[in-house]
């Protein structure tokens, strides 16, 4: 962003969280209240939410941070000199310089909050279409395996190897191709999509059509959650900019390549995160999960070949391109590679984004960077994963966030959320809630998940109540076993993680039989 | 209501005459010939024979070749 | 005899070799790439459980019961979803696989009503069987959770109920009314344990798009839809196999009884034309066989004025012999004549033929195919050789580009409509040549390439242009004409004329001419392209031209003699095709053979013992011209309402009027018996034992469920009229026929009931070249050895609309409707359709102040009726369209006498109208209200 020597920039977050908590009311006082001229920029959110609105001044220093600003706090800010970084009570200093930015990783996040995210010349100016310009260098064939030995997995939650996923669909005979990207983004405690789609569309828009270079696609769907007005409105924004500088469209960058994107909106049902229900979903129909096989890399989006990826996945990919394989796999530990932006949220006292190389510990993020319970009191449980991701005690803060050391410990990264929980929460109540959330939003197809999850809520309530409970412990185990072993997807099958983990780590909470309380 | 007045092996010979008349009239002929001797009833073939040799009888020049052509019934 | 259990395989078969070996529970089993391992098991016998797999759709993987244990797979693949893999070892049986399975049937009977015992599907329940299968013996859930127990049932379809209460979320009725139907008018509604099976948008199953098929019923593994009869009768305790009576796709089914008394139809699976599909006329509307407005015995009066008595059969058949016999004395030879019905069975219909031309001694004898599809045995016999279409249904599951002209399968072969949108679905491409935007053009999921909205009357300069193009633009198959075809370079020179191009006869047709060549080009650049084509073409003043013109077009693009491509007629009634196999036209022998052909008649005079005359007969319209004229006096009528059917009904009924004797052979009284001085009962499908060919040329056998009701086989009664007229004609059963019918017959020559019985059906030619029958013609050589081009010059039809008559009105039928509506009238089915309407667009409506209701007068130079107005846009401007399923409207009272040149078959299509509002809707509500207030 260019501005005249004497115009200010500053920067007032457009993200929905910094506007929840007053950003738009901020961007207008400062405007106002300004004693010269302003150019007010509306980045993304730096994602420390409980500094927003964190509003940022340009110095000849670098920018300078002031937060959490209220509107009311904007008068006596600029009267404080805020336009020249001076002091004042809610400075919070150089942007750079705040510890809990300037220890992160930022990869896929690097541009989030420094840019102006409809601005293409700032995404240019920041490194933007370096990693496009490469892969169109490039063969398909080699893009993919670029990808692959950067050991990128998909942040989704399952963690499948994209270079994997894109090797089958490249491989895969068809005409007609698509890229879709799973910006469904359902699990409680989990924002990262949107903070990127919000912040850096171009990023998004960028590796999907690196994927789509790598892949034979000519047409991608990006298919956000409708809870979600603002990202829909940045990417369609970002996607007519895109078009507009030839980066979209026929001869992307002027190469022999055609790639059109389009944003297609959800219906508000959880399960259309799940691919081949959101697959149904874009294809007009009511979202059911596909039985698998055929997958979707060969048969997807209208049973043609297709890709469908994370928002943090496709998101990574530029910097994969750019940097190479190896600068991405630099990071990580086993088969967890890169970066993975963790998201604290529930009863944390500094919650919002952390992209840290994989193998921080749950401690370090939750007691770390999260700084313990809004509360103030201890925590008892973390949620990490989702609603169906496992509650892990304090006991286990050593395990490091990887993959694998998770599954083994019967809990899952998933899409790296990590809800945290202070001890007052009913272990019973959050397992109960688990069936309730799966009787709720299953897509109603198989049996285990449609109808077992209602009866699992009626048999932990039997337990809670002491009902035969030791029958009822018993039945409620077999129930487990058949969700997880029986179910047609992951929503059925991950579903029994929460309530076992519960159940494991914080039994007492079910109840005692009057025999048990002797 | 205004029906169609002329008898229906007039009609119906007429209406087979015109799609031929693209044909060159002698073979046209020959093959409504063809045509009648192989679906007509034999009284409607010898009313047409009849007709054929009345002037004023509205038939088409080359049903009325035709009808020339036809075998007697046996 | 007991019910007949068609196995499910749980998944579809896949095409192919059987190439992957695969080890089920230590059996070895062989199959083609892409089974199901819970195929592959099946195959091997052994039954996997399953609920919501069944063989006629997809894999859906949501009942969990198949689950099956893998070496080398981690957890439980569902067996339906799974794909076989070479050298797969699966286990279907474990105790962790136990344990699973009973956890789901414990989940479903958790939320099931427990009233087996007086559930109507006890005894035919797949939820009671697997509960059986997999040992369950307790629902440690209780029954006391949360459940769908209380929901309503939905009563409103005529034929079956919907218990929501029952369903087990299987969505197999939802599959079957996509996949198999087409239609998906069901869906699941809410999401998770609140997920359930919903017609429409929630509303009850009349008020949506729910045509009736009964696929979701026969889907279905619970109660939850059941075809009322079951409900109010119990389960059926036998099966006959036997063939569909209305349309002619001919569809196989299962009649399912208690004793005599038929429970439902349920369609056969190994039913060749309709692999266990069926439509809401041959799945339910069979009652109309056992309506109290049967008549079941011989009724007789002197004059037509006179009240009807009833009479024995003697004295019935007695008086027919006696009567014409007497006025042949009087009138001659030639006075009398019979109409053979192409609702009745081939060994019917050959010993009315041979009645006609034996014991009456004559040729005048012709069938009501005559008024559909008499173009068709022209047209093709002309340029191949054959009077039937080239194809098999199963054709058109290999057609690239489908090429609909003149049909709307959807509504009239519904059941092969289905099986053409499926194939739409799966990618080949559609052009439909219709004035009106039938369901075709663009339905659910499918929507067609091009609609040629061609006027009604100029088929033939559409069908030109198109060859034209082909012509003119390099898209012929040179190659395939060269070696199969003759006269192709005269006819080239004539379709090349400028005055055939598109342009040229744009104004003629109304369809825009580059989107008559792009058309053309689909057609003629497909790996295979089918012609499937209906009414739309024959009934006109050119349908015989029409035929001839599609011909040519297969032939120039080398469309014919393989699977997916063809010219393939749509016959409208049962037994059409078979009708006209059996000589039932004045000029041709059993076979098509000429009566002229002095060897073929020596062999019937040889085999029948009477001399026949070699000169042909009349045709109906001119037994009607005859009969004004007076030379025609006595006609047998066999099984067709004339008045009702044909066109010109007044003059119609004056031909009948001035016969001396008019027999009737019908099921019901009808409006051609009230013209009649003799009315003999007939058999319905269900009595009659013989075989109906359809549309493919199949030979399906029509089995008897019950002995005549009327105490006579049809058959029975036309030998013992000929007997009566001294002419010794005598079978013990239609096998006998059959036998007959093959002797004579080289095209039939393999065809016996024991064949039948042994294959199930067979396509003809059936005989020593061809011993397994003939799905597919013309594959080496055309039958008449060249395949010929024929010029087929356009002229106009001599009905045009005027000033005094400026609309054109076409005619056609609608789904739950057949032919003059003397069965489905008498069923549940006129819930669909209790009258006929007219069909307008909005402009022509608007113009005239008709509003949507409103009852008007339709008037031809011909006649006027009056019905009510639907104003629809999927008509073309200028033209309205009714159907003639009531005789209350007689939408035949305004129909011309023009007809095809070849074939006289009326052009029905075709007729001059104009329209005129007589009483707005809203007078006429008013006027409804009142009749019961006057009633009182």
């Amino acid at each position: 962003m260019s501005a005249s020597d004497d115009v200010v920039i500053v920067y007032v977050p457009r993200d929905s969280a910094a506007k929840s908590v007053g950003a738009d009311a901020v961007a207008a006082g400062i405007a106002a209240a300004a004693d010269r001229p302003v150019h007010v920029v509306r980045n993304g959110s730096r994602g420390m939410l409980w500094l927003e609105p964190m509003v940022e001044v340009s110095t000849p220093a670098g920018r300078v941070a002031y937060g959490p600003v209220a509107p009311h706090d904007v008068e006596g800010l600029i009267a404080a000199g805020m336009l020249d970084g001076a002091e004042h009570p809610l400075r919070l200093g150089p942007t750079e310089e705040i510890a809990w930015l300037r220890d992160q990783t930022r990869v896929t996040f690097a541009r989030v909050g420094v840019v102006d995210p409809l601005s293409a010349e700032d995404y240019a100016a920041h490194g933007g279409l370096a990693g496009l310009r490469r892969a169109l260098s490039l063969t398909p064939a080699e893009v993919v395996a670029e990808v692959t030995e950067s050991g990128l997995r998909g942040r989704g939650g399952a963690g499948f190897p994209a270079g994997i996923k894109w090797k089958t669909v490249l491989g895969a005979e068809s005409e007609l191709k698509f890229v879709c990207c799973n910006a469904d983004e359902g699990d409680s405690g989990t924002f990262a999509d949107r903070m990127l789609m919000e912040g850096d569309p171009f990023t998004l828009i960028e590796g999907m059509t690196i994927a789509a270079w790598a892949v034979g696609a000519s047409e991608g769907y990006i298919y956000v959650r409708s809870e979600y007005p603002d990202a829909v409105d940045t990417l369609r924004a970002a996607i007519d900019t895109a078009r507009a500088h030839g980066w979209l469209g026929k001869r992307v960058l002027d190469h022999d390549f055609s790639f059109d994107l389009f944003v297609r909106v959800g219906g508000g049902a959880y399960i259309c995160g799940e691919e081949t229900s959101m697959l149904d979903s874009l294809e007009g129909k009511r979202g059911m999960v596909r039985a698998k096989p055929p997958i979707p890399a060969l048969e997807g989006l209208f049973g043609k070949p297709t890709v469908v990826n994370n928002v943090l996945t496709l998101g990574s990919v530029p910097m994969i391109l750019a940097d190479g394989a190896e600068a991405f796999a630099a990071h990580g530990v086993g088969r967890s590679r890169g970066t993975q932006v963790f998201q604290l949220g529930g009863n944390i006292a500094q919650g919002g984004i952390v992209e840290t190389a994989f193998g921080i510990t749950l401690g370090e993020l939750v007691d770390g960077y999260g700084g313990g319970t809004r509360s103030g009191r201890p925590v008892r449980a973390v949620q990490v994963g989702g609603p169906l991701g496992a509650y892990l005690p304090t006991s286990q803060f050593d395990l490091p966030m990887d993959y694998e050391a998770f599954a083994a410990a019967g809990a899952m990264v998933g899409h790296g959320g990590v809800v945290v929980f202070d001890d007052t929460v009913d272990m019973a109540g959050q397992a109960r809630f688990a069936m309730e959330f799966c009787a709720a939003e299953s897509c109603g197809k198989c049996t285990p998940c449609r109808v077992g999850a209602v009866r699992g809520v009626e048999v932990i309530d039997r337990i809670v109540a002491g009902e035969n409970r030791s029958a009822n412990l018993k039945l409620l185990n077999d129930l487990c076993h058949l969700m997880t072993e029986g179910s047609l997807c992951a929503m059925g099958g991950l579903t029994p993680m929460p309530v076992k983990s519960a159940l494991a780590h914080f039994p007492g909470d079910f109840g005692t039989t009057t025999e048990e309380k002797r | 209501m205004a029906q169609t007045h002329e008898p229906p092996h007039i009609r119906l010979a007429n209406e087979i005459a015109v799609q031929f008349r693209h044909r060159d009239p002698d073979i046209a002929a020959k093959e409504i010939a063809v045509h009648i001797q192989a679906f007509w009833d034999p009284r409607m073939r010898t009313k047409l024979v009849i007709d054929a040799a009345d002037p004023a009888s509205g038939l088409d020049p080359v049903a009325v070749a035709a009808a020339a052509l036809l075998t007697p019934p046996r | 005899m007991s019910l007949i259990k068609e196995q499910d395989y749980g998944t579809p078969a896949k095409p192919g070799e059987a190439t992957v070996a695969v080890e089920i529970d230590g059996k070895s089993v062989l199959v083609p790439e892409g089974t199901s391992v819970m195929r592959a098991a099946a195959e091997a016998g052994i039954e996997i459980p399953k609920l919501c797999a069944t063989d006629n759709l997809d894999p859906f993987g949501s009942c969990r019961l198949c689950l099956v244990d893998i070496d080398g797979r981690k957890g439980s693949p569902a067996s339906c979803t799974t794909p076989v893999a070479p050298g797969m070892k699966v286990r279907t049986q474990t105790p962790e696989l136990a344990e699973l399975r009973r956890g789901v049937m414990e989940l479903y009977i958790s939320d099931h009503p427990l009233d087996c015992l007086t559930c109507p599907t006890n005894g035919d329940c797949e939820l009671q069987d697997m509960a059986g299968v997999v040992g369950l013996r307790d629902v440690r859930y209780g029954y006391a959770g949360e459940n769908h127990l209380d929901l309503e049932t939905d009563s409103s379809n005529p034929y079956f109920d919907f218990d929501s209460s029952k369903c087990i979320a299987c969505s197999r009725c939802v599959r079957a009314c996509g996949e198999v139907q087409g239609t998906f008018a069901l869906t699941i509604e809410g999401r998770g344990f609140d997920s359930r099976v919903a017609a429409g948008a929630g509303g009850s199953f009349m008020e949506s798009d729910c045509v009736s098929c009964g696929a979701c019923v026969q889907a279905c593994p619970t109660a939850t839809l059941q075809e009322r009869s079951v409900v109010e009768l119990g389960m059926p305790n036998r099966s006959v196999l036997t063939t569909c009576a209305y349309c002619g796709v001919g569809c196989s089914f299962k009649a399912e009884l208690r004793g005599d008394e038929v429970v439902r139809m349920v369609p056969y699976k190994d039913g060749g034309a309709n692999e266990g599909h069926s439509c809401v006329k041959g799945r339910f509307a069979f009652g109309y066989a056992s309506h109290p407005d049967r008549q079941l015995k011989p009724m007789m009066r002197e004059r037509i004025t006179d009240e009807w008595h009833e009479v024995e059969w003697e004295e019935a058949i007695g008086y027919v012999g006696r009567r014409m016999m007497e006025i042949q004395t009087r009138h001659g030879m030639g006075a009398i004549g019979g109409i053979s019905s192409s609702r009745c069975t081939n060994e019917e219909v050959y010993v009315v033929q041979k009645m006609v031309r034996a014991a009456f001694g004559n040729n005048n004898v012709d069938t009501c195919a005559r008024v559909c599809h008499s173009p068709t045995g022209y047209g093709l016999k002309q340029t191949y050789g054959t009077s039937a279409g080239t194809q098999d249904f199963k054709s058109v599951d290999k057609a690239d580009v489908i090429l609909v002209i003149g049909a709307n399968p959807t509504d009239a072969h519904p059941v092969f409509g289905s099986r053409i949108k499926r194939r739409l679905r799966q990618g080949a491409k559609l052009i439909v040549a219709d004035p009106r935007r039938i369901d075709l053009v663009r339905s659910p999921h499918i929507e067609a390439q091009h609609h040629l909205r061609v006027m009604p009357g100029s088929n033939v300069a559409l069908i030109n242009a198109m060859a034209h193009v082909v012509v003119t633009e390099g898209l012929v198959d040179r190659e395939f004409v060269a070696e199969r075809c003759e006269d192709f370079d005269q006819w080239e020179a004539f379709i090349s004329g400028s005055e055939h191009s598109p342009e040229a006869v744009e104004e003629i047709t109304g369809v825009p001419a580059a989107e008559v060549r792009a058309a053309t080009r689909l057609y003629a650049g497909a790996r295979n392209a089918t012609i499937m084509y209906g009414l739309g073409v024959t009934e006109h003043s050119q349908g015989s031209t029409m035929v001839m013109g599609m011909a040519n077009l297969a032939m120039a693009t080398g469309n014919i003699g393989r699977e997916g491509v063809g010219v393939n007629p749509l016959r409208g009634q049962n037994n059409v095709q078979g009708s006209c196999d059996m000589g039932s036209f004045p000029h041709e022998l059993p076979g098509y053979r000429h009566v002229s052909d002095d060897a073929v008649r020596t062999a019937f005079e040889t085999l029948w013992g009477r001399t026949l005359q070699s000169e042909p007969g009349l045709r109906i319209p001119n037994m009607f011209d005859a009969a004004i004229d007076g030379t025609f006096r006595a006609l047998f009528v066999h099984g067709e309402d004339i008045v009702q059917s044909d066109p010109n009904t007044k003059h119609v009924t004056s031909a009948l009027e001035a016969m001396d004797l008019v027999v009737v052979q019908d099921l019901f009284l009808n409006e051609t018996s009230k013209y009649a001085h003799v009315f003999l009962p007939g058999t319905s499908f269900l009595e009659k034992d013989g075989t109906f060919t359809n549309a493919e040329r199949r030979i399906n056998r029509v089995r008897p469920v019950m002995a005549p009701k009327t105490g006579k086989h049809e058959w029975q009664i036309v030998c013992e009229i000929a007997q009566a007229m001294g002419y010794p004609m005598k079978y013990d059963d239609s096998a006998q026929i059959m036998d007959e019918i093959a002797i004579t017959t080289p095209t039939f020559s393999g065809v016996s009931f024991a064949k039948l019985d042994e294959v199930g059906s067979v396509q003809w030619p059936c005989n020593d070249a061809a011993p397994e029958g003939t799905p597919i013609m013309h594959i080496e050589g055309f039958v008449r050895g060249k395949g010929k081009f024929v010029e087929t010059l356009y002229v106009p039809t001599k009905e045009r609309s005027t000033r005094k008559f400026p609309l054109i009105l076409t005619t056609g039928r609608i789904l739950s409707q057949y032919n003059v509506g003397a069965q489905t009238r008498r069923t549940g089915n006129s819930a669909w359709h209790p009258e006929d309407l007219l069909e307008m667009h909005p402009h022509d409506a608007e113009v005239r102040g008709i509003g949507d209701g409103d009852t008007v007068s339709l008037a031809s130079r011909i006649g006027e009726t009056s019905l009510r107005v639907k104003i629809d846009d999927r008509m073309p401007v200028g033209v309205v369209y009714t159907t003639f399923h009531h005789p209350v409207t007689g939408a035949n009272v305004v129909t011309t006498e023009h007809s095809d040149w070849a074939t006289n078959c009326p052009e029905y299509k075709v007729t001059a109208v104009q329209v005129a509002l007589k009483q707005p809707v809203t007078a006429q509500s008013a006027q409804t209200r009142a009749v019961p207030a006057m009633a009182e």
